[in-house]
């Protein structure tokens, strides 16, 4: 079978908004000043768009199968030292996920299910290691007992990377506000790779790179325009991993 | 006249409860208490009869890693050392004392905490609250003779988030940490020298495989 490779770039909702907007001018007979004051403030808040980038690798471009009644766990990697593969985002994709009728158990669940044998110090890190896992009778009989057919490794971060200007607030008798303005970069870093529990081979990995820029303004009250970088990461990745299991 | 003037106050009131709540998550002092449950341990245990003796130090140890942080790990790690150790024997007697056992089990095993220690975004420039709990394994014989002494160190660390109290952060690095030495207990404690020539010894070895 021959392996897809794929790389996408994906529009964030600000462009795809600017796209409609210009389609509609087009086939429409409202008054320039509507459209130019749309589009200002659709480039105001573009500003907090994030670009993110897809690569994906499978042995096929059919879905993945996944029976009635199975089940996929979302797991984060907690091995690297110097970050964590958060909870949360960990959510976030099991929910995506959950939104396509595939079975996913909670996390915690399964890890405590098969307590210690995925925790940070124990989990297994490759394929070599989870063939010998599954030689013991009792993990393989937990797996089996909560019909975990998939499991899908999340590994990465959201970092800050970059940061500049300054804010100060001041309050005083007459009153208080905030002045100055404040910009960072963030930078949301993660792959995903997908075992088969019943076969003992990989399925798949995903990367997803997104980054964006936020703001702070402070014109007395403080107007933050806030790029969800992470959030994004979570949505694509959800996505694209919702489409290894799903008919597109 | 009143009513203007009550409501200046309640929102006032309002207003100094949002700042104390918003404050006391930048707070810097931390003080928990683990004593939640732990889960089971998914493994067969070897045919071997166990004492483990955690005395009253051990059960109620409070560790202090910095001026501002206090952990009471002590029920926390009785009720996972417990967990774990069944998972190991067979047979296992918990008591507080040397004494109350009976001495009918083969092996005698006393922890110990050498040492807790911990650390936070601003101490270890990471965006993590880290624990470290090193513990000390005295292994004896029924006979009271010295097998081993294991030093057994077990790590546990948890994001840093925005707004998040240190409190909860610090609590949530030493549930790690503990399930973290449950690992490492698992996975390592037959695999100690002095643990396997004794079951060699013993001839358990060949019995269990």
């Amino acid at each position: 079978m021959k392996p897809t490779i794929n790389h996408k770039q994906f529009k964030t909702p600000i462009e795809s908004l600017v796209k409609r907007l210009i389609e509609r001018k087009s086939n429409s007979n409202n008054s320039h000043t509507k459209l130019y004051s749309s589009l200002i403030m659709v480039a105001l808040l573009a500003g907090c768009s994030a670009t993110t980038t897809i690569d994906e690798y499978r042995p096929s471009d059919e879905p993945i199968e996944l029976n009635a009644g199975e089940n996929v766990v979302v797991l984060g990697r907690r091995d690297a030292g110097h970050y964590e593969t958060d909870r949360d985002f960990i959510n976030c994709v099991s929910n995506r996920m959950r939104g396509a009728d595939i079975g996913v158990l909670p996390e915690q669940q399964f890890i405590d299910s098969i307590y210690p044998w995925f925790e940070p110090r124990t989990a297994p890190k490759g394929l070599p290691r989870l063939k010998r896992l599954m030689q013991d009778p009792l993990v393989k009989g937990q797996v089996e007992k909560q019909s975990v057919r998939y499991l899908v490794w999340l590994d990465g971060s959201t970092q800050t990377l970059d940061q500049g200007g300054s804010i100060s607030c001041a309050i005083g008798p007459g009153g208080g506000g905030c002045f100055g303005f404040a910009q960072w970069d963030k930078l949301s870093v993660y792959e995903a790779i997908v075992w088969d529990m019943t076969n003992l081979q990989e399925m798949g990995r995903l990367r997803v790179d997104s980054e964006g820029t936020s703001y702070l303004i402070g014109a007395v009250a403080p107007i933050p325009l806030l790029t969800p970088v992470k959030s994004d990461a979570c949505s694509s990745l959800g996505n694209q991993l919702k489409s290894f299991f799903t008919e597109q | 006249m009143l009513k203007n003037y009550l409501s200046k106050t309640v929102l006032k009131r309002s207003l100094a409860l949002i700042l104390l709540a918003i404050l006391s998550g930048c707070s810097s002092s931390a003080s928990v208490r683990i004593d939640q449950e732990f889960p089971t341990v998914l493994a067969k245990p070897k045919a071997i009869s166990a004492t483990v003796v955690f005395d009253e130090a051990f059960a109620t140890y409070i560790a202090q890693p910095n001026k501002k942080t206090v952990i009471d790990i002590g029920a926390g790690q009785v009720k996972l050392l417990s967990n774990a150790f069944a998972g190991l024997f067979e047979e296992v007697e918990f008591v507080s004392s040397l004494e109350e056992s009976a001495g009918e089990n083969s092996l005698v095993i006393i922890p110990s905490v050498r040492e807790v220690q911990g650390s936070t975004p601003s101490e270890n420039y990471l965006n993590v609250f880290e624990v470290w709990i090193k513990y000390s394994l005295e292994i004896q014989t029924a006979d009271g003779e010295t097998i081993d002494s294991w030093f057994m160190p077990a790590y546990g660390k948890t994001p840093d988030a925005f707004m998040a109290s240190k409190s909860r952060a610090i609590e949530e690095a030493s549930i790690i940490a503990l399930r973290d030495a449950g690992a490492k207990l698992m996975l390592d404690f037959y695999r100690i020298p002095a643990i396997y020539g004794w079951m060699m010894e013993q001839k358990i070895l060949e019995e269990s495989e």
